[in-house]
């Protein structure tokens, strides 16, 4: 009897396993189907694919001339048939129309042991010795026109006296490309007067340090050389192997208005004439990430005074409202960057002369700056040197300013920067004056 | 020997073996490719740089580069980062300010996947691209770098 039972069961799982592999047999032919309906489609796409790109085919009018056989294609195996391209490009290929954008953004924070206005900037309110303010913010716009040809231009809307605000487009250039040897750009640019100007342009976010050096100021705001032209530029590389020589070329006019850099509300007019800026520089091949240049750059300015406050009587030291000087500005340069590191080095020597006199002013300036990255923070130091002559009409508010700056940048991301910054001047018959300047730049 | 004892020994031989196959692909060599039809076949080391610094902008013939590159951690980018001495973040940087300069025209295109270097090199006949060479495509033209292709001795983009 046990036998029997037994043996009932063994066959009641008999029939239970037959049972289940007949329905994994029928959902494995169902799947199989499925499959086969898929090869199928994905055979008429291809068939239709083929078909269009017959068509395709059959309408290009330009053939794509052979290419020369190389030794590395002999590398890539057996040819491959040309493929057609298409007049529509890839949608994620296409190239950008239209203007694109970028722009910068900087919230500054800057407290000074005086409460005196210095550089005659931002939004310094008098009687206080710390202030916030949003230095520059800047919508910088670029279209290319066709392969050689691009407009660019750079509107920085710039905080002035009780945040208000005024638009300066500190570039507008039309830009032509001719090849790596001529590159033109016509328009309102930022001179080549050394290395600075050149690289960082009006992005606080490019900078390392928080602030420009006050030699590389913008006259706009209280700095000493002609950081604007409108005019022509012309750069590019001349052959010259290794050694990798480059010039600029600039002709144009600066019309420079630079207030005093104490705040007093004077601001110097300078009405200047055409200018020409040469420079050359060097990035051989053999250290990447060096630059030794130079520049020299010439004008006709004026002493002429503009007062915002009537009642505030002209410094004794202006000779006339008309003189006229002649402007040289002299600038060598020697640039590092490379592997985290960041190494500048500019000296100038600013001669103003009389014209038609013997009278001559010199003014000699240098900033050194050294930075090192680690991860997300470099710390930085820097050094400035502005020495002008008290009887100097141009630069009488200058003085000497020479001083050690400290700090460090902090990258939280790609986008944003948070930089902190000491700042420690000498000047000339002024106390000495710190600083603590705290930043956060950002691109978008 | 116990089954255990045998796992115990097969497991670090494996392990090794792994760690083997993984460094062998880190050291991938990286093939620098531009279209089939450019007529340019070799380039130094320096010229490399300065066309992915953006230094040097146009082809023989006046025809201007265009930059294909691959995201941010692939090797094919890292081995870009190593040729050009920077960080991602320096290499970001440094592309804002070629584009505020008026320097270029944008950021250099950025692909995800192979099989888009080569649609890229087919769509853009001035474009230049660096491929693991393990991963070509028929239709890229390598070129030499410094007289060497990948896979020659000291060929240099690794």
């Amino acid at each position: 009897m046990l036998r029997f039972r037994y043996a009932i069961a063994v066959l009641l799982l008999i029939g239970c396993c037959l049972l289940h592999a007949q329905e994994s047999s029928s959902a494995e032919a169902a799947e199989v189907a499925a499959l086969a309906q898929q090869v199928k489609a994905l055979q008429q796409e291809t068939q239709e694919l083929r078909e269009r790109i017959k068509a395709l085919e059959a309408n290009q009018t330009s053939t794509v001339p052979a290419a020369p056989v190389s030794d590395s294609q002999k590398t890539q195996g057996p040819p491959v048939p040309a493929e057609p391209v298409s007049e529509q490009l890839p949608p994620r290929f296409d190239e950008p129309r239209g203007i694109q954008w970028k722009g910068f953004g900087e919230a500054d924070y800057k407290v000074l042991n005086q409460r005196l206005p210095e550089l005659g900037s931002y939004g310094f309110v008098p009687g206080s010795s710390g202030n916030f303010y949003s230095g520059d913010f800047d919508l910088f716009l670029h279209a290319q026109m066709n392969s050689k040809s691009s407009v660019l231009a750079d509107l920085a809307f710039e905080e002035t006296d009780a945040q208000k605000y005024k638009l300066d487009p500190r570039q507008v250039l039309l830009k032509y490309d001719l090849n790596d040897h001529l590159r033109m750009s016509f328009g309102r640019f930022q001179t080549s007067i050394g290395y600075y100007n050149w690289a960082f342009r009006s992005a606080a976010w490019l900078q390392t340090t928080a602030d420009r050096p006050l030699v590389m100021e913008y006259a706009s705001n209280g700095g000493i050389l002609p950081t604007q032209g409108i005019g022509v530029s012309t750069t590019g590389s001349i052959p010259s192997g290794a050694i990798g020589l480059h010039y600029i070329a600039e002709y144009g006019s600066s019309d420079t208005m630079r207030p005093d850099l104490n705040g007093d509300g004077i601001i110097n007019d300078e009405n200047n004439g055409n200018f020409f800026n040469l420079g050359l520089y060097i990035g051989p091949d053999a250290i990447p990430g060096l630059r030794i240049g130079g520049s020299f750059y010439h004008d006709q300015i004026s002493d002429l005074l503009i007062l915002t406050d009537p009642s505030v009587p002209p410094p004794a030291s202006t000779l006339s409202p008309s003189t006229r000087f002649n402007q040289s500005i002299v600038n060598a340069h020697v640039v590092y960057i490379s592997r985290g590191v960041e190494f500048l080095n500019e000296g100038f020597l600013i001669r103003h002369s009389v014209v038609g006199g013997s009278v001559v002013f010199d003014t000699a300036a240098f900033y050194s700056q050294i930075s090192k990255k680690f991860g997300r923070i470099r710390p930085f130091m820097r050094y400035q040197y502005v020495n002008a002559s008290d009887r100097n009409p141009i630069f009488d508010d200058v003085g000497l300013r020479a001083g050690p700056s400290f700090g460090a940048a902090y990258d939280f991301n790609s986008y944003i920067t948070f930089k902190a910054q000491l700042d420690h001047t000498q000047r000339s018959g002024l106390s000495d004056l710190n600083g603590l300047h705290l930043q956060a730049a950002f691109v978008f | 020997m116990p089954m255990t004892a045998k796992l115990t020994l097969a497991a670090p031989l494996i392990a090794i073996l792994f760690c083997c196959c993984a460094n062998a692909q880190v050291h991938a060599d990286v093939a620098v490719t531009v279209n089939a039809d450019n007529p340019v076949n070799a380039l130094t080391l320096t010229d490399l740089r300065k066309i992915f610094m953006g230094e040097k902008r146009n082809w023989p013939g006046g025809a201007p580069i265009k930059l294909v590159l691959r995201a941010p951690g692939t090797h094919e980018r890292i081995v870009l980062m190593k040729l050009l001495r920077m960080s991602e973040n320096d290499f970001k940087q440094h592309w804002v300010a070629q584009m505020i300069r008026g320097e270029a025209s944008g950021e250099p295109v950025v692909v995800p996947s192979v099989g888009m270097q080569r649609e890229a090199l087919i769509t853009f006949p001035a474009a230049i691209t660096m491929v693991d060479a393990a991963e070509l495509k028929p239709g890229m033209k390598v070129l030499r770098i410094d007289g060497r292709l990948p896979g020659e001795p000291e060929y240099s983009l690794y």
